[in-house]
């Protein structure tokens, strides 16, 4: 595409050396990059350059140590190569440079790549590219991994729903926020489970569901990662409102594992987003049923009464941990409906 | 020794019926599945995928029945798919994705990073890696689709349309990975560009609404094409045109002779 170029320049040794020295003013170090990628020999003497810097050395040791672990067979899949802070020092030679010049740019160029865009890859990036595996900012993609609720919609939900019961209860002065939280509260994992899991919530689904790990094995998985967002936020935001009659702020737990527990099992029939409206709404319309609409104190206080009779007491509880046995015994049986894309 | 065995394979797809009592045997090769819009051939790639269930027949995978669940599993740890259509988690680098489908197969742990490059690297985003996949092109990103799909080595792999998408040259390079996978897998290949067949497949299978219309080589359809005046630019489009017709020919012929 560049035949035609009238670029008669190589980079020499001395220009080389500026850019791994970090001291080539912005528009020469483009210029080099834009060349590099073209020039296989000019790209190689500036892989040469960078790893003689002290930069291409600890790339080095952080390699040997790496290919240590690797190669080591005690299991550490996931070698840590945190990205140590270099600073560029006059070169000295050191046969390494290999993992750069492996990526020579001239080489490795994708036919689909846009000239003529200044790519503008500082050494920096160049050296965190050479490591194996890019560093930092594991915890949070393993995380999304696990459920996309937990960085969808939902998450902001929850987090909307732990605030407003706070600015309500403190802001407002309302009594009866804590009623209000313990029930909605268990509603949160069951819409958490049904944005996780599914053909319509997961992007990834139908590649998912030609694996063997993609069946239920990945939405307990996701249910875990659900339950661990939402059972502390609630319960903390629980125990920091006034109680004013209603039920002690961890009551919701074991209502919410069944409810969680029953919308999988029930997903294996009708679907994940059908299950969650049927357990979700079946406890909302439980709770929220009897008790008159928009009726200030008197409301708070009926809605206090309501879920004391669906949490309180040994009897309730008791009722609500068989009903999570229950669901628990029911989805086991119901593994092999998870094997096949559940219904839509 | 056929790694794809199937028998009387009947699948509805909403009030239709996408296959209807198929039996197909394929082994070791790259077979092109080809077919007008509507003929089957994902109805017939997601069966064999496990992901579709089918209403009748047997599906044998590598000796194994995939109505079991037992059996379903240890094919699933041996089997690529690319989906037609496929999302992915758009905060992913490409690195990310594939490891991620990696630890979904079940490939075990240690191995999985060189896993992950090897396949980046074969299809040639090995200076993407770590690219975020949504910062990738149309090409890119079902290139990216590939990698997952051979991240396991797999001995069965199932691609629905892959070079959708691809320029020209990626095509082609694309073709002589296909050639290079089809020596030591069962390669199944969908695609509507018949000159991805020519170049790249040892066997041809035509559906035509839900029934195999044509077996052979893609010579052997060349052969055809050559022999018949229909329409089509090349040889082997007019093998194509000529089959479709024969089978749909015939199939009403049946129909009047039911009559």
């Amino acid at each position: 595409m560049r035949d035609g170029d009238a670029r008669v320049w190589h980079v020499s040794g001395e220009f080389a050396a500026r850019y791994a020295g970090g001291t080539l003013p912005e528009p020469d170090a483009w210029s080099l990059e834009k060349h590099v990628e073209d020039c296989a020999g000019c790209a190689s003497r500036v892989s040469d350059a960078v790893g003689a810097t002290t930069a291409g050395t600890v790339l080095a040791q952080v390699r040997a140590a790496v290919l240590e672990t690797v190669l080591d067979p005690a299991p550490d899949p996931v070698p840590e190569t945190a990205p140590t802070p270099v600073r560029r020092t006059a070169p000295e030679r050191h046969p390494v440079g290999r993992t750069t010049s492996e990526r020579r740019p001239a080489e490795r160029t994708a036919p689909g790549r846009r000239p003529g865009r200044p790519t503008a890859p500082r050494p920096r990036t160049r050296a965190a590219r050479s490591s194996p595996r890019p560093p930092g900012s594991r915890l949070p993609r393993l995380l999304w991994a696990a459920g996309p609720a937990v960085r969808g919609a939902w998450l902001p939900a929850v987090l909307v729903v732990a605030a407003g019961a706070l600015a309500l209860a403190y802001g407002a002065g309302l009594p009866g926020t804590r009623a209000l939280l313990l029930a909605v509260a268990p509603v949160v994992p069951v819409t958490g489970i049904a944005l996780s899991y599914g053909p319509h919530a997961d992007p990834l689904h139908e590649i998912a569901a030609a694996t063997p790990g993609g069946g239920l094995r990945l939405a307990l998985i996701r249910t875990v990662a659900v339950l661990t967002v939402s059972v502390p936020l609630l319960t903390l935001t629980g125990l920091l409102l006034p109680a004013s009659g209603a039920p002690a702020a961890a009551a919701w737990l074991l209502p919410g594992l069944a409810l969680s527990l029953g919308s999988l099992a029930l997903a294996s029939f009708i679907g994940c987003r059908a299950a969650a409206l049927v357990t979700g709404g079946g406890w909302l319309a439980a709770v929220l049923g009897p008790v008159p609409v928009a009726s200030g104190d008197a409301g708070g206080a009926r809605l206090a009464e309501q879920l004391s009779r669906c949490l309180d007491g040994i009897g309730a509880q008791s009722a609500w941990a068989a009903a999570a046995v229950l669901s628990a015994v029911l989805l086991t049986a119901r593994r092999p409906a998870y094997d096949r894309p559940l219904g839509r | 020794m056929n790694s794809i065995h199937v028998t009387g394979l009947r699948v509805r797809h909403r009030k239709t019926l996408a296959l209807d009592s198929l039996d197909l045997g394929l082994g070791t090769g790259v077979h092109g599945l080809l077919g007008p819009n509507g003929a089957g051939k994902t109805s017939l790639i997601r069966v064999l995928a496990t992901v579709a269930r089918p209403d009748a027949g047997r599906v044998e995978i590598l000796g194994e029945d995939t109505a079991e669940h037992r059996g379903r599993t240890e094919v699933r740890r041996r089997l690529g798919y690319l989906p037609q259509e496929f999302g992915y988690y758009p905060g992913f680098t490409v690195r990310e994705f594939v490891a991620y489908v990696a630890w979904l197969k079940e490939v075990p742990a240690e191995r999985v990073p060189d896993a992950v490059e090897r396949a980046v690297t074969r299809v040639g985003l090995a200076d993407r890696a770590d690219a975020k996949v949504r910062t990738l092109s149309g090409g890119m990103v079902r290139r990216v689709g590939i990698a997952q799909a051979i991240v396991n080595d797999p001995a069965v792999l199932l691609l629905d349309e892959p070079t959708a998408g691809l320029d020209p040259e990626q095509r082609v390079e694309f073709r002589a990975l296909l050639r290079e996978l089809g020596t030591s897998a069962t390669v199944v290949v969908s695609t509507h560009l018949v000159e991805d067949v020519a170049a790249a497949c040892t066997e041809v299978t035509l559906l035509d609404a839900g029934r195999v219309a044509y077996r052979g080589t893609p010579e052997a359809l060349t052969v055809l094409g050559e022999a018949s005046d229909g329409p089509g630019d090349h040889p082997i489009e007019r093998g194509y045109t000529a089959v479709l017709r024969a089978h749909r020919a015939a199939g009403s012929g049946a129909r009047e002779a039911v009559r």
